[in-house]
């Protein structure tokens, strides 16, 4: 056999089963040897068409719904379409309630960027970073679990407010939680920052200056890495960053490493700010009423979710449901930076890239078909809820009664 | 009172492209542009380097009105300026703005997929986000699009 001379480009397709993490996306890679000459981008693979979903419900259903657009950020996406509706019924929320909603979003960023840290430093092959700082994100999902009952979809607001209180006992709960999180999270700005193997994997990859990083449209940590000065938090303040602004954290560098260290950086000051919060908590109701129908207009509501800006875009007739909400999640905005970075670097440096940007594909995808024996059967809100009730009601009836 | 002279530099930069103003709310401005106008519009606001594209909304204000909406939201800190096209719901065709700003493309797959509007010029209109064996001519996001069983 006459060893091949043809110089034609060769495309390996990755994903869309675990492209890299356990989401699915789907990316086409152009290889010349090693090297990616360019690249493609499939999503939807989560699609489960929300957007649409929204317009034949309530404004409080659609909270429940929203909410689980995404498993990590599920707080985050909560607020924004609390704040764009609120915004619309001209409801003023009780400054104890805008508080808590920061903190929850504060333990929130803590719980995501652990999780990604976790994520990858897998994908750099180092396991046992992972399962450390896997282990140690237990820590903060039982703050959360303790504050609202549940480790994942915390569900704390309502409209016009949140439902969960802080006592004096939680708040001590947090803040032994924060500290021993402080000492795990300094230790990992260390390790990561000095140990050679790691650093190989993150110095001066998938490089992106501040002038390509504006140019590319990123945001969230992945711009502030590159020195894009651009937080919600600070630019818009929204529910407490008004009154307490937090620190905003930023990097020079625009490689995976300065990736790694303003996401960590950004959980000291998220600790810091929680303490703060805690010393002067408002006090105030926790709600206020909301009308059921919501005045006619369009309402922007923007938040700084643990991935960069999240977008929402509001539409009432003035009805008890709403004509159109659009989100824009981060992750659509850093996607396209993902087939830009990874030109001209090698094919083995693409995972650790396309997690630099912390993608969320479950964000970023939202219709649900549902197969049985290979049919395409779409179920109804009324057939999926009934279902619960029916599941539930058999398998749990004792729990439900207790 | 940054956000004020934001606003207020957003207006003198499209003083002659806006057909429409509105101020919606105090830190946003609605400015309406003709389709034939939206890319020397976003090029000027890319030149005075106002902000940046956070997003594109595409409204369908349904058959009886026969008209899209596509909006595009400008951030620069707090200020939103968002540029109003409305386009004939028989021939929804509209420039796109990947030249000036190539991070769009997402954006303009998504809104173009979803209500079946065409952006033309755009460097990929492949689906972003429709399964492959979804129905072509299928946009659901557009108001008298009921999906199977009426909720999906």
């Amino acid at each position: 056999m006459t060893p091949s001379t043809d110089r034609k480009r060769f495309t390996v397709p990755i994903g869309p089963q675990h492209p890299a993490l356990k989401e699915p996306g789907h990316f086409a890679f152009d290889v010349d040897g090693e090297i990616v000459q360019s690249a493609s981008v499939r999503l939807g693979y989560a699609h489960r068409g929300i957007e649409k979903a929204t317009e034949s419900r309530t404004w409080v259903q659609n909270l429940y719904l929203l909410e689980r657009i995404c498993g990590i950020c599920s707080h985050i996406h909560a607020t924004a379409y609390c704040l764009g509706v609120e915004k619309l019924a001209e409801v003023e929320v009780p400054p104890r309630a805008q508080a808590i909603r920061s903190l929850v979003a504060e333990l929130e960023r803590i719980h995501s960027h652990l999780l990604w840290l976790g994520v990858a430093a897998h994908e750099a092959g180092f396991d046992t970073l992972f399962m450390y700082s896997w282990r140690d994100r237990e820590t903060v999902m039982d703050i959360l679990e303790a504050l609202t009952g549940n480790r994942v979809h915390y569900s704390a607001n309502v409209l016009g407010g949140v439902k969960y209180d802080v006592d004096d006992k939680q708040a001590a709960t947090i803040r032994e939680g924060l500290d021993f999180l402080e000492e795990r999270t300094l230790h990992y700005l260390e390790v990561v920052t000095t140990d050679g193997l790691f650093l190989q994997r993150t110095r001066g990859i998938g490089v992106m200056n501040r002038d390509e990083a504006e140019q590319s449209g990123v945001i969230g940590p992945t711009g502030r890495a590159s020195g894009v000065h651009r937080d919600v938090r600070i630019d818009s303040p929204y529910t407490a960053y008004a009154e307490h602004p937090i620190l905003p954290v930023y990097e020079s560098t625009g490689d995976l490493l300065a990736r790694f260290i303003v996401r960590l950086r950004e959980q000291l000051a998220s600790f810091e700010y929680i303490r703060m919060l805690l010393d002067h908590l408002p006090n105030s109701p926790l709600t206020t009423r909301m009308p059921r129908r919501v005045k006619e207009g369009e309402a922007i509501s923007r938040v700084e979710a643990p991935r960069g800006e999240l977008f929402y875009f509001i539409k009432s007739n003035g009805g008890d449901m709403p004509e159109r909400i659009h989100v824009r999640t981060p992750t659509l905005c850093n996607i396209a930076s993902v087939a830009q970075l990874v030109i001209g670097q090698h094919l083995a440096d693409v995972p650790m890239i396309l997690v630099g940007i912390d993608p969320c594909f479950s964000c970023n995808d939202r219709t649900s078909v549902i197969s049985q024996d290979g049919q395409r059967d779409l179920w109804t809100w009324d057939r999926l809820r009934q279902y619960g009730i029916n599941h539930y009601g058999t398998h749990y009836s004792k729990d439900i009664h207790r | 009172m940054t956000t004020d002279r934001n606003l207020l530099h957003a207006q003198s930069i499209l003083r002659d492209l806006a057909t429409d103003w509105s101020q919606p709310a105090p830190e946003r401005y609605d400015a309406h542009v003709l389709p034939q106008k939206l890319v020397a519009t976003v090029t000027k606001l890319n030149q005075a380097r106002w902000g940046y594209l956070a997003a594109i909304t595409g409204l369908d204000k349904g058959p009886e009105v026969g008209e899209f909406e596509v909006l595009y939201h400008f951030c620069a800190g707090a200020a939103v300026l968002t540029l109003r096209v409305t386009l004939n719901r028989a021939y929804p065709v509209i420039p796109s703005v990947c030249a000036v700003f190539p991070y769009a493309s997402p954006y303009e797959r998504e809104t173009g997929e979803m209500l079946g509007i065409r952006f033309d010029g755009t460097p990929d209109d492949s689906w972003l986000f429709l399964p492959d064996d979804w129905e072509p001519e299928v946009f659901p996001l557009r108001k008298d699009t009921v999906l199977n069983g009426g909720d999906a």
